[in-house]
């Protein structure tokens, strides 16, 4: 094979290595975002009925692994577990029900393969059952997502202090 | 920011005048959070390095009151004194109507003020 094949040859295969890299990375960047993504929607999904309720729970539940850890910040104790997490979901649904989460700038940081570090910001938008007026509250937090299975899932959450 | 700027409003942002001089004091401004698209409007009452406190909802800044004509509503606030770190600004915002738990407000780290709002 002559020099110049050789350079061919090595530029493609070099090529071809950079394509699969970025298209690899960039596929599981988009894949860490649609479990956020998947995780608002189904948040913000309404049900009433008791096996709705389960089953929504079961829904939110399938974005974190089994011992997921959620820090909330001051005045509120972590939750600690998948289970734990479900069961909430359940239980405050009456109450979650009256605002619509929106997660707004989520970046992903790809560490290696299997673990991501993800930032971003929660947005609650509450409508007044009296005055009709909404309010919007937003807060930053950061997240640990990793892969097993083939999926991705959150292993923790993080409160972000933006003002301390 | 009530009652100076409005919930849900188009406000303009100017990314440039902090490269140029450095915050003052009354300086309204936009604060990231994690990325560009959600910000907070808050105002700037303390620079880096001073001493803030809240006594009874009246801010002092090292000490001495700082006054406030563009709050309208207060309700009386204690607030412990903090130092402002040298590359960090203490920012509220000016709806102070509120219990102090429902108020964002604090320090926060330079790198996070994007600019200040023009209108």
């Amino acid at each position: 094979m002559s020099r110049r094949r050789q350079i061919t040859l090595a530029a493609v295969l070099l090529a071809g290595a950079a394509l699969w890299w970025w298209r690899s990375g960039s596929s599981a960047e988009a894949e860490v975002r649609a479990v956020f993504e998947n995780f608002a929607t189904e948040f913000n999904s309404t049900t009433s009925d008791g096996l709705g309720l389960i089953a929504r729970a079961a829904h939110i539940g399938e974005s974190f692994t089994p011992d997921v850890v959620i820090e909330l910040g001051q005045g509120s104790p972590p939750i600690h577990g998948r289970e734990t997490l479900m069961g909430m979901a359940s239980r405050l649904q009456p109450r979650t029900a009256a605002f619509v989460l929106e997660l707004d700038d989520v970046n992903v940081d790809l560490r290696d393969p299997d673990h991501a570090d993800v930032t971003f910001t929660a947005l609650i938008r509450r409508r007044s059952g009296v005055s009709g007026e909404e309010s919007i509250d937003a807060r930053e937090f950061a997240a640990e997502a990793v892969r097993a299975d083939r999926r991705w899932r959150v292993s923790r959450v993080v409160a972000i202090d933006t003002l301390r | 920011m009530e009652p100076t700027y409005h919930d849900s409003t188009l406000n303009l942002v100017n990314r440039i005048v902090y490269r140029i001089r450095a915050p003052r004091r009354g300086d309204v401004v936009a604060i990231r959070l994690a990325g560009p698209n959600v910000l907070y409007v808050k105002r700037i009452i303390a620079l880096p390095t001073e001493r803030v406190s809240i006594i009874e909802g009246i801010v002092e800044v090292n000490g001495a009151p700082l006054i406030e004509p563009y709050v309208h509503s207060r309700q009386r606030w204690n607030y412990p004194e903090v130092t402002v770190g040298p590359r960090e600004y203490f920012v509220m915002g000016d709806n102070r109507g509120m219990k102090m738990g429902d108020h964002d407000f604090g320090r926060v780290d330079a790198s996070r003020v994007l600019g200040g709002l023009v209108f």
